[in-house]
């Protein structure tokens, strides 16, 4: 997929985690299923350990682990949680299930 | 433009609400705080229960100090080590875990040594790592310890190997390791010399085929066949069997092959060393000396025959006891001279113009009475004594009877090769002593001259008496090829 079809119909997503956490693989695991599911070869999963670095909670104000961050398409959504709704998330992402 | 307002001030509640309920519905396992130093993780409950599992199940001990140095935690590893249960642990303090010096974290974050106290006594060689972290606004300490007994050992054991592998290198003998199925593990740097290839992986029998030095040890290596002796001497000792090496190389070298078992620490034979230690240079010594011993046995009996020969004969012919002491004295101080030579010259022979000078020193060689003149000849031992004994009666009738009793006697010795190298012949000639009377004096000395040149010298004597003096010609072998092994002719009675 080239960049501006990426910036068309690809979402860049963001996980932030708390190192090997039950929840934060879980979340991992749910999202790639998700994706794989409903937005093959339109996504981009970017981990964040907070256990490395806590700091990185800043840049999107994380209070929970795990959060999922839409950071495109605009505008930035979130949510908290393993992500085992997949209706749920599906809602949350404005993704249309396929 | 109002309602798009109120969902704007509505979104952080609604987010904050999401948090809460996430929280809530056991949906997060951490959470992050605003703390001191930044954003912190905190951990919710169950949250660590992965790793929880890991510290268990790890192969090092583990345990968590909090700020006062007490134990709170310990993994199961650490109670293995200790040989104390959890509940023992918890609550004690870091240094009462250790005999000796507590180790401190170290800046550089390495591991330190120290001796973890066991519950049994005993205390066992530790690595201990430690960190110093704050969790969640308290301060705690994560330590691991390494149990280093099984390096120790194994430290021991290489340092073991090298010294045993430093002492097979400086053996003077073969030394070879044998496994119970007689395959060489070890080998020592002579051993490797010894065989062809290196010995090492080879059955014995085929590193070192081997011949039996004699009929009675060749039973011993006979009876067993290829396969057995080399289980044999995997496993049984062996002494002191003489045996020669096939290998080409080795031809005419002797060893001693000696096997012994080797035990270990719980007195199980692991298979043997075996030794092959040269001793050709031992063998060729022993040899050099039984045959030493039998030539001298043989020549002490000879001589005892010549000085009892020499004693009887000189006693018949001595008109007096003065007469016989010197007579005798002198004879006995000639077989002393040629004895002395072949000391010296180690039995291997000396040339004759040594002979003569040494011989004749006592009559005055140096001092022009007596002339030599011939051509260089390297005599055998053999003829030392007798060609001694002969020139000993010449120069004693001369320096009696003859030119060197007179004071401007002369005596002229002059030889030369004959028969191809292979024969002497001496012309003793005496000028301006005393005229001879008559056919001259046949006493012992001319007997005894007579006989010795015959018997032990193969050869002849031509003694002339001539007014003007004695003309003494002997013609004898140089080499023994001829010579019968006799018992010397100067130790025969005459008739």
């Amino acid at each position: 997929m080239t960049a501006t079809a990426m910036e068309q119909d690809g979402y860049n997503l963001r996980l932030y985690v708390a190192g090997q956490t039950p929840k934060s693989l879980a979340a991992l695991a749910n999202l790639k299923k998700l994706c794989e599911t409903h937005l093959p070869g339109r996504y981009t999963i970017e981990v964040i350990d907070l256990m490395k670095d806590p700091a990185l909670a800043q840049r999107d104000q994380i209070v929970a682990i795990p959060t999922l961050i839409r950071q495109l398409p605009e505008p930035l959504k979130r949510i908290i949680g393993d992500l085992s709704n997949a209706e749920k998330v599906l809602v949350g992402l404005d993704i249309a299930p396929s | 433009m109002a309602a798009k307002d109120a969902l704007q001030a509505a979104r952080p509640r609604n987010e904050a609400e999401e948090t809460v309920e996430a929280i809530h519905r056991g949906n997060v396992d951490a959470v992050v705080v605003q703390g001191p130093g930044g954003p912190q993780v905190i951990m919710l409950q169950g949250a660590d229960a992965p790793y929880h599992v890991l510290v268990e199940r790890m192969s090092d001990g583990a345990l968590t100090l909090d700020a006062d140095g007490s134990i709170v935690y310990v993994n199961s590893r650490l109670c293995a080590l200790t040989g104390l249960d959890a509940q023992q642990l918890v609550g004690r303090t870091f240094a009462e875990l250790f005999a000796g010096p507590v180790p401190q974290q170290r800046a550089d974050d390495a591991a330190s040594d120290a001796q973890l106290c066991r519950s049994d006594g005993s205390d066992l060689p530790v690595s201990v790592w430690m960190r110093q972290m704050a969790m969640g606004g308290v301060v705690a300490t994560l330590v691991t310890l390494t149990d280093m007994s099984i390096q120790r050992r194994a430290e021991e054991v290489a340092n073991a190997e090298r010294f045993a592998r430093s002492i097979l290198e400086q053996a003077t003998d073969a030394v070879v390791v044998l496994a119970p199925d007689g395959r060489i593990t070890h080998a020592s740097w002579v051993a490797e010399q010894l065989a062809e290839r290196s010995p090492v992986g080879q059955l014995f029998s085929e590193a070192f085929p081997l011949h039996a030095q004699s009929a009675n040890q060749e039973g011993t290596l006979t009876r067993f066949s290829r396969e057995s002796l080399d289980r044999a001497l995997a496993t049984k000792p062996f002494h002191g069997v003489e045996v020669r090496l096939r290998d080409e190389r080795m031809s005419g070298r002797s060893f001693l092959l000696s096997g012994g078992p080797l035990v270990n620490d719980a007195k199980e034979t692991v298979g043997s060393i075996v030794t092959l230690t040269d001793i050709t240079d031992r063998k060729r010594a022993e040899e050099q000396q039984t045959v030493l011993v039998a030539e001298l046995n043989h020549r002490v009996k000879n001589i005892l025959a010549i000085v009892q020969s020499v004693a009887g004969q000189t006693l018949r012919t001595s008109p007096s006891l003065p007469a016989f002491n010197k007579a005798f004295s002198g004879r006995i101080q000639a077989v002393s001279i040629a004895h002395d030579i072949l000391t010296q010259t180690r039995w291997i022979g000396i040339g004759f113009n040594e002979l003569l000078t040494t011989v004749l020193a006592p009559y005055g060689v140096g001092e022009g009475r007596i002339s030599i003149e011939g051509p260089p000849v390297l005599l055998e031992a053999r003829l030392v004594l007798p060609l001694s004994m002969v020139l000993h009666e010449l120069a004693t009738n001369a320096s009696k009877y003859g030119a060197l009793s007179a004071p401007f006697g002369q005596v002229t010795i002059s030889w030369q090769l004959c028969d191809d190298r292979r024969r002497l012949e001496l012309v003793w000639l005496e000028r301006g002593g005393p005229p001879i009377e008559g056919n001259g004096s046949r006493g012992f000395g001319t007997t005894l001259i007579d006989r010795v040149v015959r018997f032990d010298l193969d050869g002849e004597a031509d003694l002339a008496f001539a007014r003007e003096g004695i003309r003494c010609t002997l013609r004898f072998a140089l080499s023994a090829e001829a010579m019968p092994e006799q018992v010397p002719a100067s130790a025969v009675q005459p008739d």
